[in-house]
Order: structure tokens, then C-alpha cells, then sequence
């Protein structure tokens, strides 16, 4: 520490780290705010219909005043695994390609489009989902109305395409460039070091970006809001992506503008963000650890 | 004897048949004269892989396995164009599963094996060529991830220039500096403007402080590892959150004191942003080196002075860049406000003295006004108009997101320490 000065410089600086620390623990104080008004504003739900009705029953039907989340839970389920096969199977391999294939000057143009592309704001998408891939989707398929599981999955699948192949292409580029070498001086192919080597080294890294992208796929609302078609109940049979379904999100950002406060299904409404929130949460912790994880053990890729 | 040619053809008809069906299934518009050419395609590219096997003779080298595999390859040609004398797959098809709520019509299955069909050529033409070798695996490989690099990127340029094309003709002087009328058939976005920006102003007085605060305690003052790690799991947990629980949160804890208002507005964007600030301005700031720092304080000066005079302006980029972030995310986000700050509102923001915005009145923002034309879209002529702001909004946050990366990117290449 510093001597010298006068006290007043040193009282000064005191309160300036006060303040600083203050500022720091915000986030913390933030954090557990918003999961006490969640809960605060759940529990009367919990209590009046019973946490294993409300988390699993089968039957969402707000007018009725039946509030079971199991609708919600299985369209969320499917419109996120399927989203995600989309996203993976177009964004790994467009990472694969500026991270292995494309030349510099290609990557130096593409790499920030991309990026720009990840901050196009999901009404936008939304907005698009609406006026063109719904109308798209039903005549396709033949559907009475696009809105529909599909077209929420296709919709958010291609919308994060971005954040995971920016993610995944770091995580690729970080590997070591003695690995690839030792393995094409073994008189591996490219391909075969892509496959054997690099995807393997990147790995952990790319899970991790995958997981936190579960996270994002589950926590968009406005994209899903527009084109999931908002009818809370589960499809069936179970694997019918044409039909409509309500996620945690769109339900939430659906019927929240029009409900009494502090009425139960107010109430409801909030259990099913407290749900979203936890499921989050523990995605983003995951990821956060597995990224610890990798960064501990070969100081980061 | 080797008949190269007979190589290079069938790739380039693979080709040709892999981009006609896949704009068929995009465009969805009748096939037309593309049934006979796929049809004689089909048939010319069975012909084009056996001859070029044959005339390769690669069976001897191949083995069993190998060969079997060819051939089942080079039947599949002929079994598709068998599907479709054999009537089921003609133009009145569909293909109905028993509880699905919709069905696979013949625009959709044709291209679609045809496709399919492309996809085993490119890669049977591939091994011929090079000989069944890894590197013909690698060529196959490595085309797929071209051809579906170039696709993405066409998908995300065209969301890009749909909007560019349609948004182009709504945009006037007189919708960026009008009010809207008669539900957002006519008029402009003048309000919305207005109030996206002065809830912009909010949120980031109220993040700019919290965030590059928190990351100068957490990079310059933090002894404590333990607090650090509560901490940077407090900002990663926050940086997850869905923006719809912000909302929640948002009606829960100011709505029921400040009503909706553009204040509660502010507060929720700033707290949404902070995580955003936060991670960049530390990667700023772990990016000065501690030679400047034990430079500074070897002269005399305090920690603060330190601080202020040397870390934060070498740091100033990163955080600048954090800041850009933070407004674009805020301006880009709908969620959160929705219940909290927003109305459909034609009447221009409220001032105090005709400088500071009322802060307990709703505004209007242009996230929530395209919502709310998309929701009178089937009703009201309002398409054109949602058209236009929807471009407005995107053009605004890309050119944030622009300069954010144009001053990070400046400064990556400027300095070194």
C-alpha cells in the first residue's frame, strides 16, 4: 500500500473503494432479488394448487383457472431439442469452415458479419417468423395455420446460429496448431485431423457453448411468442411438431398482459418463470464450470 | 482405361440436380420443367457412376464391402425414378402419419430424394475419383461443409436484405419524424424513436456506473479470490437470465411502485445490460499491463489516482466497446420492457422544462410498436409500416454492433504494449 498523501486523499480513497465494492456486490444483491420476487410472487400458486399439480399437471387452462405445466414443459422440450439439431448441424460445420477452410481474407470478411448478425433483435426475427417462414411452413406441410412447434424450432434453431459458430470457432482456432501439425506430419489428412484432433481438443469447449445455447433457445420469448401458436396443450402423439404448443416463454409473454394482479393465475404465471429461471440458472452454471474447467486444465481452448 | 471425364461430368450433373432441388424446397413454387430434367438426370447420373466405375476399375482394390456399397448407392438412382413410375411419388401424392396435423406433399418428397440422390453421387463420383483414398473422404467432407457454410450464409445475408428490400420503401422523412395514426396504418415512428432513445439514456445511467464500477473493484481492489468467484458466478448467472424473467421481475419490483413507467423501464435494461459491461470492461481492463500501473504508483500516486489516470484511459476501447454492446442489447430488447415501461402511444415523451423526460410516464419504443403491429397485421393495413420499422430498428442495432467491433478492432491493432 501507499504511504504519504494526506488523510483526506486517504479518506478518500477509501470512499472510493466503498463505493466501487458496492457497485461490484450489485450483481450479487441483483441475482437474489430477482429470485425473491419470483418465488415471493409463485408461492401463492404453489400453495393453492399444489407444487406436484402445478409442475405436472397436464392440463394449462387459464380461463378454467387449471394451471398444470406439463404442457409447457413438453412443448418447451420439443421445440428446444429440435432447435437445437438445427442449430448444430448448420452452425458447427459453418464454424468448421472459418475456423479451418476459409481464407483469411473470406474469414476477415465473414467472422463479423456473423458476429452483426448475432445482434439482430428477436422481434425482428419474430417479425420474420410471422410474415415468412409461417406462411412458408404451412403451405409446405399442408398445416391449418404454420404457427406451429416446427416453426418456432426452425425459427429459433437458425436465429443462434451465429452465437454458436462464433463460440465454436474460437474454441476450434485455440487448439494448438502443434497438434494439427504433429497429426498431418503423421500423414493424417486434413479431414482426419479435424475429426480425430481438433474436434476432440475443442470439445469441451464447444459443449460448453452448446449448453449455454440450450439456455438462450429456452429463454427467447418474442420469436417463440409469434409463432409457436400459444395453445397450451401437449401435442399428440408426443413427436407432432406440426402442432401448435406454448413454451415457459411465449405463455408467460401471452397471457401476462392480461391478467389481475395478484390473481392466481398471475401467480401461476410467475411459478412457470421461477421454473425457467432455475432450469437456466443450472444450464449456465454447468457451462460456466466445464469453461472453468478447460481453462484450469490447458490454460483455455 | 481411365475415363476422367466421365468423372467430372457426373459431379458437375450432382451438382446441378443438389442446387435445383434445394431451391426447390425453398422456394416451394411448383416444379415445372425441373420433374423431367431431375427425371433424365436421375437416369444419366445411375449411367454416368457405373461407366465411370467401371471404366476406373477400382473392384479389384475395392473388396467386398466396398463394392456392395456402390452398387446399392448406384440403385438408388433407379429405385427413385421406380417410385415414381410406379405412381407413388407423383404430383397428387401425399404422405399422410397417422396423428400429425400435417402432411408431406409431392413439392416437398421429390426434391427432397432428389437431394438425397445428389448428395450420394457427389460423394460415389468423389471416391471414383480419388480412388476410395482418405482423400476422397476428406473432398466429400470438406464440400459438404462448403456447400453448407455458403447456404447458412446465404440464409442469415437473405433475412438481412429481406428486410433491407421490403423496409426500403416504407422509409420517408415523414415516418422517422412523425407520430403514428389510426393504429399504425399511417404515420411515422417518431415516438417510438423518441422513447427507444431516452430509455437507452436510463438504462445505461444506470449500468455504465454499476458495470465498469464493479469490474475496476473486481480487477484493481478484489483481494479476496473467494468474493471474486461469488461474484464473476452472480454476473454469469445474471448475463443467462431470460429476458422474459426480467420482466417478471421487473412488474414484480418497480411496476408496483413507480407504475409503468419509463423509469422502471431504465432500471430493468441498465440491470439487464450490466453483466454485458461488466465482462468487457474486465477484459479491458486485465488487458493493461502491471508495468503501467507500478509505474504510476512509484511516482507517488494513489491507487484512485492510478486508477483514473492511467488504467482507465488505457482501458477506455474495451469498456467503450462494452458500453456499444450494452445499447444495442437495451435497444434491441422487447421482453423486459413490455410490461414495465411501454405503451401504444402516439404523444410525444413528456418534459420537465422541456429538457428531462417525465420519468413516470410510459413511453413507446420501437421494439414494442413493431410488436404491436405484427399483432394487427391480419387486421389493419399495417404491413408496410412494420416493414419500416423493423428496418429501422435492425439498422440501428447493427450500426451499434458495427462500431462496437470497428473500435475494438481499431484498437486491437493499435496498441501493443
Amino acid at each position: 500500500m501507499l504511504r504519504g498523501g494526506g488523510t483526506a486523499r486517504r479518506y478518500g480513497d477509501k470512499a472510493v473503494e466503498a463505493f466501487f465494492f458496492f457497485t461490484a456486490i450489485t450483481s450479487i444483491i441483483i441475482m437474489a432479488l430477482i429470485f425473491y420476487f419470483l418465488i415471493r410472487e409463485s408461492v401463492p400458486a404453489f400453495y393453492e394448487v399444489g407444487p406436484v399439480h402445478l409442475l405436472l399437471g397436464n392440463k394449462w387452462h387459464s380461463p378454467g383457472g387449471i394451471f398444470g405445466m406439463m404442457p409447457l414443459i413438453t412443448s418447451t422440450l420439443l421445440v428446444t431439442a429440435l432447435a437445437l439439431v438445427i442449430n448444430i448441424l448448420i452452425g458447427l460445420p459453418l464454424a468448421i469452415y472459418l475456423s479451418e477452410l476459409a481464407s483469411p481474407l473470406g474469414r476477415e470478411i465473414l467472422k463479423p458479419a456473423i458476429e452483426l448478425l448475432a445482434g439482430v433483435p428477436s422481434i425482428v426475427y419474430g417479425f420474420l417468423g410471422v410474415l415468412v417462414l409461417v406462411s412458408y411452413l404451412g403451405s409446405t406441410f399442408d398445416m391449418l395455420t404454420g404457427r406451429s412447434i416446427l416453426a418456432a424450432a426452425v425459427l429459433l434453431g437458425v436465429m443462434f446460429i451465429p452465437a454458436l459458430a462464433t463460440i465454436c470457432e474460437d474454441s476450434l482456432r485455440a487448439v494448438p496448431k502443434e497438434f494439427k501439425e504433429g497429426s498431418l506430419a503423421l500423414g493424417a489428412t486434413e479431414w482426419q485431423t479435424v475429426r480425430n484432433v481438433t474436434l476432440p481438443a475443442a470439445s469441451s469447449g464447444i459443449i460448453a457453448a452448446v449448453i449455454l445455447n440450450v439456455g438462450r433457445i429456452i429463454g427467447e420469448t418474442m420469436a417463440a411468442l409469434l409463432v409457436v401458436g400459444n395453445i397450451a396443450r401437449s401435442p399428440s402423439p408426443l413427436f407432432d411438431v406440426f402442432d401448435r404448443g406454448a413454451t415457459f416463454t411465449s405463455v408467460i409473454a401471452g397471457e401476462m398482459g392480461e391478467v389481475a394482479h395478484g390473481s392466481l393465475h398471475y401467480s401461476s404465471l410467475f411459478a412457470v418463470g421461477l421454473v425457467l429461471l432455475v432450469i437456466v440458472t443450472i444450464l449456465n452454471i454447468t457451462s460456466e464450470i466445464i469453461r472453468a474447467r478447460i481453462q484450469k486444465k490447458f490454460g483455455g481452448y | 482405361m481411365r475415363l476422367k471425364i466421365l468423372e467430372m461430368a457426373s459431379v458437375g450433373l450432382a451438382l446441378t440436380l443438389f442446387f435445383t432441388s434445394i431451391a426447390a424446397l425453398v422456394l416451394q413454387s411448383g416444379l415445372g420443367h425441373l420433374e423431367r430434367f431431375w427425371d433424365w438426370g436421375l437416369l444419366a447420373l445411375a449411367v454416368l457412376l457405373a461407366a465411370s466405375a467401371a471404366t476406373a476399375r477400382p473392384w479389384k482394390t475395392l473388396g467386398p464391402k466396398r463394392a456392395s456399397m456402390l452398387q446399392a448407392d448406384i440403385l438408388f438412382f433407379p429405385l427413385i425414378l421406380y417410385l415414381r413410375i410406379s405412381g407413388l411419388v407423383v404430383p397428387d401424392m401425399r404422405l399422410q402419419l397417422s396423428g400429425l396435423d400435417g402432411s408431406f406433399g409431392y413439392n416437398l418428397v421429390f426434391p427432397f430424394l432428389v437431394l438425397l440422390a445428389s448428395l450420394v453421387a457427389i460423394k460415389d463420383a468423389l471416391n471414383i475419383h480419388y480412388r476410395f483414398t482418405t482423400k476422397g473422404r476428406q473432398a466429400f467432407v470438406f464440400s459438404l461443409i462448403r456447400l453448407s457454410a455458403l447456404l447458412t450464409i446465404l440464409i442469415l445475408g437473405g433475412i438481412f436484405f429481406t428486410i433491407l428490400f421490403k423496409g426500403m420503401w416504407a422509409l420517408s422523412p415523414e415516418f422517422l419524424t412523425g407520430p403514428h395514426y389510426s393504429l399504425g396504418q399511417k404515420g411515422g415512428i417518431s415516438t417510438c424513436i423518441e422513447g427507444t432513445f431516452w430509455l437507452i439514456v436510463g438504462a445505461m445511467l444506470v449500468s455504465a456506473p454499476l458495470g465498469i464500477g464493479a469490474s475496476i473493484y473486481l480487477n484493481e481492489y478484489s483481494r479476496s479470490i473467494k468474493l471474486k468467484r461469488v461474484i464473476s458466478i452472480a454476473v454469469g448467472g445474471l448475463n443467462g437470465v431470460p429476458s422474459v424473467v426480467y420482466g417478471l421481475f421487473g412488474l414484480a419490483f418497480l411496476v408496483a411502485t413507480f407504475g409503468i413507467s419509463l423509469l422502471a423501464g431504465s432500471v430493468i435494461l441498465g440491470l439487464m445490460n450490466l453483466p454485458t459491461i461488466i465482462l468487457t470492461s474486465q477484459e479491458a481492463l486485465k488487458s493493461v499491463p502491471n508495468s503501467l500501473r507500478e509505474g504510476s504508483v512509484a511516482l507517488g500516486a494513489s491507487k484512485w489516482q492510478t486508477i483514473k489516470k492511467v488504467v482507465l484511459p488505457s482501458a477506455m476501447p474495451g469498456i467503450l466497446t462494452g458500453l456499444i454492446l450494452g445499447v444495442a442489447r437495451a435497444a434491441g430488447e422487447t421482453a423486459p420492457i413490455m410490461w414495465t415501461a411501454v405503451t401504444f402511444t402516439a404523444m410525444p415523451v413528456q418534459k420537465i422544462y422541456g429538457v428531462i423526460p417525465d420519468p413516470y410516464q410510459p413511453v413507446n419504443n420501437l421494439c414494442y410498436h413493431l410488436l404491436q403491429l405484427i399483432y394487427f397485421l391480419g387486421a389493419w393495413d399495417v404491413e408496410s409500416n412494420a416493414w419500416g420499422t423493423a428496418l429501422v430498428l435492425i439498422l440501428l442495432v447493427l450500426v451499434l454492433n458495427l462500431a462496437a467491433i470497428m473500435v475494438r478492432n481499431h484498437y486491437r491493432k493499435k496498441v501493443s504494449w
